[in-house]
This record gives structure tokens, sequence and C-alpha cells, in this order.
């Protein structure tokens, strides 16, 4: 038997059942003087035992007239009936059964191994527990939302299954000074969660570790220190809105604000920002968001609806130098980048143009030439800004040649004149109404909405 | 004596005698919870002999049918007694199952601490066993046929000397009370469908 777990024999009742009420007492083995029924024991009385040990079992009967018989007698587990080769009768009035190499209990109210007499009729039973002495309890990790409580998860053990209930306890304790506290509030995310509500200090490290306990013995995870505000999440950024960038094609604008709960501590904030196509479940993530409130999304596809979600990583809250914990993603909050003036591949009349380039591939190069043409032609002005206003004003330009006698709507009439093609493009993109382009405005989402169509107005 | 309890004196008695609406209504009221109270019990059994493991999940399980103190099962003899006699005994045993279904739930709760429908299904069973038990007894009272004499507490959870039972012994006295809440239930539902018009004696 490895060392340190326990004699599987002295096992059975470890712990005292609990008392059941005296009338409802009902035993099966206890003899009946008179009745001319035959009642048994058998012994051991639900014991417990490591998996694969054997057990050795006795099925005494009493029964009135004296000398009751034991053969005829037979033993079923869980139901099924046992080879009769298991079986051997000991005396007049017992039979023993051996059972070796022993497998997890099917069941956590333990198997039900019980005698029988000839006719079938059960004379009594025990119950079986077989499992394994719990693991030491591993990845403790922990988290705190808004400084305001501590949730805590762990993984059982590297083999995890038991087959016997086993009790989890999470402890926890200020390290210098404190007594032991235990959570009370279980399976909070997760079989193995706790969640600690209330009264947690800060700016001073607290040890936390899980018990686990079961019949056949207990083990205790390692201890991990941490201070709460290292472990800090928060919730998700509010208020995200995506609007289009002018008449830009492939970009859009991506605006949210602070989270409230820490808005005056996140000086030092990161954010993220994931965008996908509608009809795709491939994200896109934007990591280099540092402290910002909003992010210009570029190389896009034109005529596309994308979905777009934020989230907020706490860092540095109180001068923590920690990495500090990701908030859950926003809301979706949907927008459609404006339909290109050019047919796409593929459909229609096909007038090549020259390249504009709307693609990731396309504009890195492009960049790269720019690059080379301020290094070597010693144009200092050129900029991925210039290049996009030269952008906007072409698609201006030829849209006001398709649409020769046609009014513009007033509010548009100011766009026009706009200097910074974001600003105008946000103003559009907030309005239900039609762009004079034919595509569809899709609605910033609300909480708990994803976004929809809401008037769709072709021109 | 009234009419109303010269009927429910005489078990032959037809029982299409009109009995005031707001009576008859409360009675189809108690009637239809008994038939709902029974498929729940149904659910309790099934959801308990799953988790107790084979052989108590099994058509051939039959377990001695060992007396439970302070209640027993409805007697072959039940259905001939007058219909006021069988709802007092209906009512009776109502009374006498909440703290049995409250002790297996507890002993239910540490051989399956991770079974909560079977523990709620439990505490609710006891509740609703409370709830039918004081219809049945108002509707009793207001057919005028009530207990006259000092009512019988049910038996209270008290310790026992032999209590340290085994748990097979514990699984089988759960299956027994199970068994007998869904029994007596049944009982009650007929019994009162025969208090409702066209019911038969």
């Amino acid at each position: 038997m490895p060392a340190g777990r326990r004699d599987p024999a002295a096992q059975s009742a470890r712990r005292p059942p609990p008392l059941l009420p005296l009338l409802l007492l009902c035993v099966l083995g206890a003899p009946r003087g008179g009745s001319g029924a035959h009642t048994a024991v058998i012994s051991p009385q639900d014991p417990t035992l490591l998996i694969g040990s054997s057990l050795l079992a006795t099925c005494s009967v009493h029964g009135d007239p004296p000398g009751t018989t034991a053969e005829g007698l037979y033993w079923t587990l869980n139901g099924r009936r046992l080879p009769p080769e298991l079986s051997r009768v000991l005396n007049a009035s017992t039979l023993a059964l051996a059972l070796a190499n022993l497998n997890g209990s099917r069941q956590q109210s333990g198997d039900n191994l019980v005698c029988h007499a000839r006719d079938g009729s059960i004379l009594a039973g025990s119950c079986l527990y077989v499992g394994l002495p719990p693991e030491k309890p591993v990845n403790i990790s922990c988290w705190s939302k808004n400084m305001k409580d501590l949730t805590c998860r762990w993984t059982p053990g590297a083999h995890g299954e038991t087959f016997l209930h086993t009790n989890y306890s999470l402890k926890y304790k200020l390290r210098w000074y404190g007594q032991d506290n235990t959570c009370e509030e279980y399976h909070t995310v997760g079989p193995h969660s706790c969640h600690i509500p209330k009264d947690l200090a800060l700016f001073t490290p607290y040890e936390i570790w899980v018990e686990a306990t079961n019949r056949l013995g207990s083990a205790r995870s390692d201890v991990l220190t941490l201070d709460i505000l290292d472990v800090v999440t928060t919730d998700p950024p509010p208020d995200v809105h995506v609007s289009r960038v002018g008449g830009l094609e492939d970009q859009l604008s991506v605006r949210w604000v602070s989270p409230p709960a820490l808005k005056d501590f996140l000086f030092q904030a990161k954010y993220q920002i994931r965008y996908r196509v509608e009809d795709s479940v491939d994200w896109k993530v934007v990591d280099d968001v540092s402290n910002q409130t909003s992010c210009r999304l570029a190389g896009l596809k034109p005529g596309t609806v994308y979905f777009v979600q934020v989230r907020c990583n706490p860092f540095g809250i109180y001068g923590s130098k920690k990495a500090g914990i990701w908030s859950e993603w926003s809301h979706p909050t949907a927008a459609s980048t404006p339909r290109s003036e050019r047919p796409g591949p593929g459909g229609g009349a096909c007038e090549p143009r020259g390249g504009e380039p709307s693609s990731g591939p396309v504009r890195r190069e492009l960049k790269q030439f720019l690059g080379w043409l301020k290094k070597h032609a010693y144009c200092s002005n050129l900029s991925f800004r210039l290049y996009d206003q030269w952008r906007a004003w072409m698609q201006k330009s030829h849209k006001t040649r398709n649409q020769v006698g046609r009014t513009l709507p007033d509010s548009r009439r100011g766009t026009r004149d706009r200097p910074t093609p974001a600003l105008a493009g946000e103003r559009e993109a907030t309005r239900i109404e039609s762009s004079g382009s034919g595509d569809v405005l899709w609605g910033l989402s609300r909480e708990g909405e994803d976004p929809v169509p809401r008037n769709p107005r072709p021109i | 004596m009234s009419r109303r309890e010269g009927s429910l004196e005489d078990p032959q008695t037809d029982s299409s005698v009109s009995l005031l609406p707001h009576l008859e209504a409360k009675i189809r009221q108690t009637h239809s919870l008994a038939h709902l109270l029974t498929k729940y019990a149904e659910q309790l059994l099934q959801e308990y002999v799953q988790l107790q493991g084979d052989p108590f999940g099994l058509p051939s399980f039959s377990p001695p049918r060992l007396p439970v103190a302070g209640l027993s099962a409805p007697a072959p003899s039940h259905a001939g007694l007058p219909v006021h006699e069988r709802l007092r005994l209906d009512a009776a045993a109502l009374a006498a199952l909440p703290p049995l279904l409250d002790a297996v739930c507890r002993r239910q709760a540490e051989l399956n601490p991770r079974a909560p429908r079977l523990l709620r299904r439990l505490e609710d069973a006891a509740r609703q066993a409370r709830a039918l038990g004081a219809a049945v007894e108002a509707l009793l009272a207001a057919l005028g046929a009530a207990n006259r004499g000092p009512r019988a507490e049910p038996p209270a959870a008290t310790a026992s000397a032999a209590s340290a039972t085994g748990v097979f012994p514990a699984k089988v006295l759960g299956f027994r009370v199970c068994g007998l809440y869904r029994e007596w239930l049944s009982r009650t539902e007929g019994d009162l469908g025969q208090l409702l018009p066209g019911g038969s004696a």
C-alpha cells in the first residue's frame, strides 16, 4: 500500500452516519422474532476501499426456525448477479464473497452489494465506496472585479476523478496576521470556484489555498500569495461607437468610454479591439491600443458589415506593476464600410480604374513607397493621412460627377467642406437616413442587441 | 345532519347531489392539485432510484416492504370505506409524510450531495404534501366531516438508539417513503374525484 494512504480495510463507517428519526427505523438485518422470516447481516457494512483493492464480505443469515442454511444464497453487485465461484459457504449460516481488483464506484452514493435468498428476495445490503484519495488541487487563479471582491478557480488534480464525493474548501488569510477564513460561495464560475464578496484589504498580500477531502484522505494545494491590486479586472468599456470615416471605403472609426467603475484610476489602462466580418467567425485583434479611447480600423473591405468589440485591462492601477486582467469583451457593435463605387470582381459591367488600393497588402506597399519617396525624393510632407484625404476627395469628386442635377441633403453639404474625413464619416454613420450611396446604414447596437438593419433605403 | 353530510355518510349515494358552487370549485381545485402532485411524485421516485444505482432502478427490484413507523400503505379495505373516512385517512397520511420526506432529504444530502435537483424535489414534496393535506382537511371541514377529536400530531424527528443504520437500508427506506408518497397522492386524487359530480362511488 502506498505510504501515507489509509488501510482500506479500516475504512468502514469512517464517519458516523447522521441520526435518523426514531420512527423511521427500518433496518435490514434486524431479526424479527417469531415472524418466520429470514433476515441477514452483511459484514463489513459500507466499507471504503482503494481502487484495485480486494474485499472479503460475509452474509450471515438469521432465521426462524434456527439453523437456517446459507445454501442457495447468492450475491449481486449493482443489480448484477456475481459468479458463484466468487462465493463459498463458510458455515451453515454464512456465505462469503471474495472480490478482487475493485473498480471505482459507479455512483457516489456507493455500489450496492446485496445478499439474496434462494427465491431472489433481498436479505441484506451494504454499500461499497471504492475510489482514490484526492490529489493536490492545482492551478489556482484569482481575480478581483473593480477591487471589490475576489473570485478564485482551481483544478482538482492531475487525474481528476476520485470516484468518491470530494469536498473542496477554499481558504484564505492575510499573509502576516489574521486567522484562516473559509470561502462560502461555491460554484460561481464553474464547479471548482468560489467567490469572496466583501471585506478584502488592499495593499497587503493574501495567502490562498484549497483543501480537498474525501473518505480516503485529504490534500492541500500550494499556497498562492497575491495582492488584490495585482489581479484587478473591470467591466467592458461602455458606449462603444463604430462609424464610417467620411467616404473612405476601407476604414471605420471606433470610439468608447473608460469603464466607469475605475475611470478615475485607469491612467495606464490598455485596450484591445477585435473585429470580424458579419458572416465570419474569425476575429482580427488590434492589440496595441494603449490608454486611448478611440481607434481607426483600416484595410477593411468596402461595402461590408463589421462587428466590433473592445475590452479593457486596468494595468497599473494604484501603481501595480503586474499585467492586469482583461475584462470581458463589450457587446458587439456593428457598422458597414461604404460600398465601393467601382464594380467588384465578377459583378456587372466592369470598368477598371487606376488602382485605388483598399486592401491591406496594397496599403502596406503604398506605405513603403511613401517612405521611400520621403527619403529619396525629399517629399517630406507625404503621409498616409494625406493619402486618405486624397482618396476621400477622389470619391466625392466621382459622386458629384455621377449625380449631376441632384441636390444633396443639407447636412451633407456641411460634410463636404469639412477638412477632416473622420468626423464627417462619424456624423454620417450615426444617422439612419440614407447616405446617398445606396448603402444600408446600421444603427449602433444597444446593450444586449445584435445590430440589425433599420431602414435600408437605396437611392 | 345536513343533506350533504347524509350524502357523505352513504358511499352509495349518487355524488351528483348539488353542492354549493364554491365548494364544488374547491373540490375541483384540490383534485387538480392532487393530480399534479401525483405526477411530481412519479418524477421524484424515478430520480431517486436513478441516483441510488441498480438494483433500485430495475423493474425486478422488490425490497422487503418493511413498515415505516407512523405511516402505512393504503389498506386494501380503503376503497370500501365511506368517502369522508377515506379522505380523513388521506389527510392523516399527507400530514405524516413531510417529516419522513425531510429525513430522506437530509440523508440524501450526504449520499448524493451533487444532486441538487433530487434534494429540491424532496423539499418540494414535503411542502406540497403539507399543502394538499391542509386542503383536504379544509374540504372535510366545509363538508362537515372533519375530525372532531384532537388532531394527532405527526411523529417528530427524534434521535434513535438504533440510528446507526447502514447506507443500503437508508436507501431502501427512502425508496419506501417516496413510494408511499406516490401511493397516497394517487389515493387522494382518486378519493377527491369521487366527490366531483359524476364521480363513481
